[in-house]
């Protein structure tokens, strides 16, 4: 091996694209002979895997195969110029972090590389433990911005899938619609009974669409703290008994009892009352449907000095645990459940709600006994009265 | 006079099952219904369909893809492996950007894509085409 050969070092391997080696390698692209293997042998003596090389083309050339975490740059160099190299390096890895080593101490050319987008300089001469000191630096910045990178991609993904997803609970509705009319459309006598079935499908499938609209509504206000930032008595006894009173029917036409245990002497939180009319009334009408016949739905308020806690019972289905961490996400539905009609946006809405109002909510469940849904909510302290501080 | 082509059709709303079936019917086809993936794979061993209608979203996220993959890769499934599959979706990705990271999305390709709302004029063109571009069975002969 002559000296200026590449010095590969046993074991070397590049990483797979888009994976960090173990090892971060390091190449030292640098003219100086001498200066060259101080930078190998400090280096590799911190245990990185280094790669020299006497060019900045040669260098730039091994860059694209050994995908190094940083170079080591020489702004003084025959050839192309040092700060030719950042900027070629930066064009083959955005994130590659450089550090420069200027023969010259002065600061403008220094300033001029850091401007070109080196992570720091080593001024000539430098000592190994200098040397060592800013490498580890330029690592754990390489590897925060590595972090960061993939967080952001991750984001990306998940809004991506989640704009898909959204888009796709509204246009199924639609779509059943657009091809009970399209197919009706093309009957050149088509029965009055089967006309008038398809119709009445198109209807309830509009109520889909409205319905998922309002609740998307409802949860895009409260994101904007628009709906919850009210403060005010609000009593639970009355609003959840109203609440009960406007379910009766549909309650009964699915053989489910409703049994109302609030206090009777009342139970003041501190909220506003539309969004606990709404939190409420999801919990009910969620408790009533995924209920059986003979079922009953039962709500009951514990209260101590600082908080209360409504418990919306029910006798229904239950819920699996494998769904509990998902159960409050927007669009979630229970797979067995799909042909109950309902937005998915229930229970996200009243995470929501119980969050604006300084609250939190819970579940208790055991499949084919029933759920428990738990809202602890503040409760409700008089004003101190005339007395000013 | 040969047997009617049979479609099975594997989709879980009820409502585009109900307008697609009138609409296939209308045309002879004989249609079989499934409302989620693993319904539309027993029915397809069952019933041994001409032709697959595949729904993309249902229950599981993407339930669809896991349907083609089925068929195509798994050997309890190679009876089915030259059944044209037409993949319906409202969404408007192909695979490959729904799922960016999946080396597998070559692998799991319908024979062909249609969006929702499917254009009754085109979904029976559509049909009729994959039947009459079917590939013989595979025997599972090496």
């Amino acid at each position: 091996m002559t000296p200026g050969d590449p010095v590969p070092l046993a074991g070397v391997q590049a990483p797979a694209p888009g994976a960090e080696a173990l090892q971060p390698v390091i190449v030292v692209i640098e003219d100086d002979r001498a200066m060259r293997l101080a930078c190998l042998k400090i280096l590799s003596r911190s245990g990185l895997q280094v790669e020299t090389f006497e060019t900045g083309s040669a260098g730039l050339e091994a860059v694209s195969s050994l995908k190094p975490a940083m170079a080591v740059v020489d702004l003084k160099m025959p050839g192309i110029s040092g700060m030719e190299v950042i900027a070629r390096l930066h064009e083959i890895d955005p994130f590659i972090v450089i550090v420069v080593i200027t023969g010259y101490a002065t600061i403008d050319t220094a300033v001029e590389a850091m401007r070109c987008g080196a992570f720091d300089f080593v001024p000539k001469p430098f000592s190994p433990d200098e040397l060592r000191l800013i490498v580890n630096r330029g690592l754990e910045h390489r590897r925060l911005l590595l972090e960061s990178q993939k967080a952001e991609m991750e984001r990306e993904l998940l809004k991506r899938r989640f704009i898909t997803f959204v888009s796709h609970q509204l246009q199924t509705p639609l779509v059943a619609i657009h091809q009970y009319l399209d197919v009706l459309r093309r009957l050149e006598n088509p029965a009055p009974e089967k006309t008038r079935e398809w119709l009445d499908r198109c209807l309830a499938r509009t109520e889909e669409i409205q319905a998922i609209i309002k609740d998307w509504l409802t949860l895009s206000r409260l994101e904007g703290g628009r709906l919850a930032h009210q403060r005010t008595r609000v009593d639970l006894t009355a609003t959840i008994g109203e609440i009960l009173r406007t379910y009766e029917v549909m309650a009964a036409a699915e053989g489910v009892v409703l049994e109302d245990r609030m206090p009777e002497e009342g139970c003041p939180v501190a909220g506003d009352k539309n969004c606990l009319s709404v939190l409420f009334d999801n919990l009910v009408v969620n408790a009533i449907k995924y209920n059986r016949p003979g079922g009953k739905v039962s709500v009951s308020a514990e209260s101590t000095p600082d908080e209360v806690i409504i418990s919306v019972a029910d006798t229904g289905i239950g819920i699996p645990d494998k769904y509990r961490q998902m159960l409050f996400g927007e669009f979630f539905r229970i797979q067995d459940v799909r042909k109950t009609p309902g937005t998915g946006l229930g229970l996200a809405i009243a995470r929501r709600v119980v969050s604006e109002m300084g609250g939190s909510i819970s579940v208790e469940s055991e499949v084919d006994v029933g759920s428990t849904f738990r809202v602890r909510l503040l409760a409700w302290r008089e004003p101190a009265e005339g007395k000013d501080a | 006079m040969p047997r009617p082509a049979k479609v099975l059709m594997i989709d879980d709303d009820a409502d585009c099952r109900t307008s697609v079936r009138h609409l296939l019917e209308g045309r002879g086809y004989t249609v079989i219904e499934a409302d989620c993936g693993r319904d539309g794979l027993r029915k397809a061993v069952e019933h041994g369909p001409d032709l697959i209608l595949l729904d993309v979203m249902m229950e599981c996220d993407s339930e669809g893809y896991g349907v083609t993959q089925a068929i195509k890769h798994q050997d309890s499934y190679a009876a089915l492996r030259g059944v044209p599959i037409i993949m319906m979706s409202s969404i408007q990705e192909s695979p490959d950007e729904l799922f960016p990271m999946s080396p597998e999305s070559e692998l799991i390709r319908p024979d062909r894509y249609i969006s929702k709302p499917v254009d009754a004029s085109v979904l029976l063109e559509a049909v009729e085409n994959a039947l009459a571009a079917r590939k013989p069975r595979e025997t599972g002969t090496a």
